[in-house]
């Protein structure tokens, strides 16, 4: 699996408190892509054309790379390989937002849920190329490259659908409804954000999050997409759940723990 | 039951600098915008490429198959337009044979 | 006129009726056509041919690309399971190729005068054939991994001889094919051998799955050479360059010791080395449940179409709106950027 791999004189190691507050961070990120790939997986042969099935196989791909990248990172600090937090931590050990694990629902929730989550990472990631901790900002730089596909990708289609037909525009605002204080819960801070801060980690959520609708709100305007006024849902970053956890672990996790071996 | 196929587009695909654009295949896809977005997962999933086209199928007019063979014969006095119709470098080196021409020895 | 449109409409737009069939016209045409094959020479989409090979050829590669299609949907369903993230890359990889194969496919055929949407539309209605094969369920993990080198080993033997086939188009798709179909060999293979070698639990797991899948992937071939119809036909016009026996022979040659090195066994006792013909003698499958299959009585084939129909029907507003959009834009064609690299 590809793995950072940080050169021979680049320090990985961190000292405690701050190691601790650096895996937080890395965790959300990792658990985030990880379960978002899943769910794009899922239309991996039902989508509604040919041509749409192959480019969301790709995204699922792309966003389960990322978590074997955040994962990796996470193994240099101390913690299990990848697969091991994937296949073996159960729903309360997950800091992923409570957006990533919500059904696939129909084309519309899943193109709306994408494009969120793809400015989400956007900001995340262009603040990230900047932290103090080297192998973080190389890692952001890399991913961020990979990012610009499916930032087109889900623009694209929300201006598309946003306004294309009465269905289509009832079918994304409902969307937006549904997900919109879901995805404010990708900006929930996960524990130790003082810390991550202060030491030039990263920088505030409450900052990524305002970056954030400074890119979505004018482009789901454009789309006539109304935006919702609601509170963020939160929890996610601090390993509550939603009951679809359960359900998605359960089918993620099925082969893995059936005890039947241990290599695969 | 009748559905909306969307139109087709042709894809060219430049591999690397320097290179022409080539024929890959074609796409199903609503607009220019979304056929190049289609066109990337379809045909750059694996292999380089540096810059893609889409054109829409019904933009290309071709040349007819029963017309092919009189439109495009090139007839065998026309040998003057290919390289190979000049034998240069071999009555060159005849000459110099029969002359015994060598080059001077660099320096 | 010189020029004339042929992708404009998917069927080329003959200006004269079409030729006859018959008489001394049709038999010069067809003479040409036929040593233009015996030459080796590929035919193009705009060069005359007979209507009966654009007939097979319609029908083989339309059947082809529905197995495709349907073919993502019984490893499809092992994606959410995968056991490790990189079998998950993979097997969404592998899928996401299947797809585009189909769609390669069905472009091709669309050169032949049909469109995706007709040949989808028959598909849905049941009247189109699919490779038999993926109405057969897939219980558990093993089964992605002897479909990955039970019936894609039997797809490539099949396809590296489409390959050399006369129709341009068909051959060109099927060169790219068989390119993406070695690495779902290799990692079907790859999966096939982490449980022959893993514990006892997955070796009974993998033979279960071989059991299951041996007879199925001697099936992908088609009808033995004494019931197919169209043999001699496709063979004549090059469709086809070997025999369904021919290649179902093959691929028992070269997959048989692979499964059996492993120390696993093949559901058939009658199969051994032949060391005078050096080929491996094999049973036949049972041609009555091919049969029955084919009819659409398979262990999954409502699942399959009910499957593709449903993603169909739940797709259809988004092709709508996506048409109605592009009908509302001022669509000038080209961003005048062909010569800036980038999206």
């Amino acid at each position: 699996m590809a793995s950072p791999s940080p050169k021979p004189n680049e320090t990985v190691a961190l000292p405690d408190p701050l190691r601790e507050a650096v895996g937080q961070l890395l965790l959300a990120m990792a658990d985030d892509e990880v379960l978002l790939g899943h769910r794009d997986s899922e239309w991996v042969g039902h989508a509604p054309i040919l041509e749409a099935d192959i480019a969301m196989a790709s995204i699922a791909q792309d966003e389960i790379g990322h978590a074997v990248l955040w994962y990796s990172l996470l193994q240099e600090l101390g913690w299990p390989d990848p697969d091991r937090m994937a296949y073996f931590r159960d729903p309360p050990e997950f800091r992923n937002a409570t957006l990533v694990e919500l059904p696939k629902g129909d084309w519309a929730f899943t193109i709306v849920r994408q494009f969120l989550f793809d400015f989400a990472e956007k900001v995340r990631l262009e603040a990230l190329m900047a932290s103090a901790w080297t192998p973080l900002a190389e890692a952001a730089a890399k991913v961020r490259r990979e990012e610009t596909y499916h930032l087109m990708h889900s623009r694209a289609w929300v201006l598309r659908l946003g306004d294309a037909t009465e269905e289509s525009h009832r079918r994304m605002q409902a969307a937006l409804e549904q997900a919109w204080p879901h995805a404010l819960g990708l900006f929930e801070p996960a524990p130790g954000e003082i810390l991550r801060v202060e030491a030039g980690i990263q920088p505030p959520e409450a900052e990524l999050r305002a970056r954030w609708e400074a890119e979505v709100r004018p482009i789901l305007e454009a789309a006539s997409l109304r935006i919702p006024e609601a509170e963020p849902v939160y929890g996610g970053r601090h390993g509550r759940h939603t009951e679809h956890l359960d359900a998605l672990l359960a089918d993620f996790q099925m082969v893995a723990r059936s005890g039947l071996g241990e290599t695969w | 039951m009748g559905d909306t196929q969307w139109p087709v587009y042709e894809v060219f695909l430049q591999e690397k600098r320097g290179d022409p654009h080539v024929h890959v295949g074609a796409v199903h896809a609503p607009d220019p915008e979304m056929a190049l977005l289609l066109a990337k997962e379809q045909f750059v999933r694996r292999g380089r490429c540096i810059s893609l086209w889409v054109v829409p199928a019904e933009a290309i007019y071709a040349s007819r198959a029963e017309e092919a063979e009189e439109l495009f014969a090139s007839a065998l006095e026309k040998e003057y337009r290919e390289p190979r119709g000049f034998r240069v470098t071999e009555r060159v080196r005849r000459w110099m044979e029969r002359h015994g021409q060598s080059l001077p020895e660099a320096e | 006129m010189l020029m004339y449109r042929i992708h404009g409409q998917a069927v080329p737009v003959p200006e004269q009726a079409p030729p006859p069939q018959e008489g001394p016209e049709y038999e010069a045409r067809l003479a040409e056509f036929e040593a233009r094959i015996a030459r080796g020479e590929k035919i193009e989409p705009t060069d005359w041919m007979p209507e009966e090979y654009r007939r097979q050829l319609i029908r083989m590669i339309s059947q082809h690309a529905h197995s495709e299609i349907v073919g993502m949907l019984p490893e499809g369903k092992w994606i959410p399971h995968a056991p490790t993230l990189r079998r998950k890359l993979i097997l969404i990889a592998k899928v996401q190729d299947e797809g585009g194969h189909g769609q390669l496919l069905y472009r091709a055929a669309e050169t032949l005068g049909i469109t995706r949407e007709e040949m989808i539309e028959a598909l849905l209605a049941g009247k189109a054939k699919y490779s038999v094969v993926f109405n057969y369920p897939t219980p558990t993990w093993a089964d992605v991994a002897a479909i990955g080198l039970l019936i894609d080993g039997a797809a490539v033997v099949n396809q590296l001889m489409l390959a050399q086939g006369s129709y341009g188009p068909y051959a060109r798709a099927m060169k790219r094919i068989c390119y993406e179909e070695s690495f779902h060999i290799k990692q079907g293979y790859d999966a096939f051998v982490a449980l022959a070698t893993g514990t006892p639990a997955q070796r009974q797991m993998m033979q279960e799955a071989v059991n299951r899948w041996w007879y199925p992937a001697l099936m992908l071939f088609g009808p033995p050479d004494r019931d197919s119809v169209h043999t001699p036909t496709l063979l004549r016009w090059r469709i086809k360059t070997k025999t369904n026996d021919e290649l179902r022979q093959e691929f028992v040659d070269q997959y048989a010791p692979m499964v059996l090195r492993l120390g696993l066994t093949i559901p058939d006792p009658n199969l051994r080395y032949n060391p005078e013909t050096g080929h491996w003698q094999f049973s036949e499958p049972d041609w009555e449940e091919f049969w029955r299959v084919i009819r659409g009585d398979g262990p999954c084939n409502a699942e399959r179409m009910a499957a593709r129909r449903r993603a169909h029907e739940e797709g259809r507003w988004v092709r709508e709106a996506l048409a109605a959009k592009a009908a509302q834009r001022t669509n000038g064609g080209g961003n005048g950027r062909y010569a800036v690299a980038g999206l």
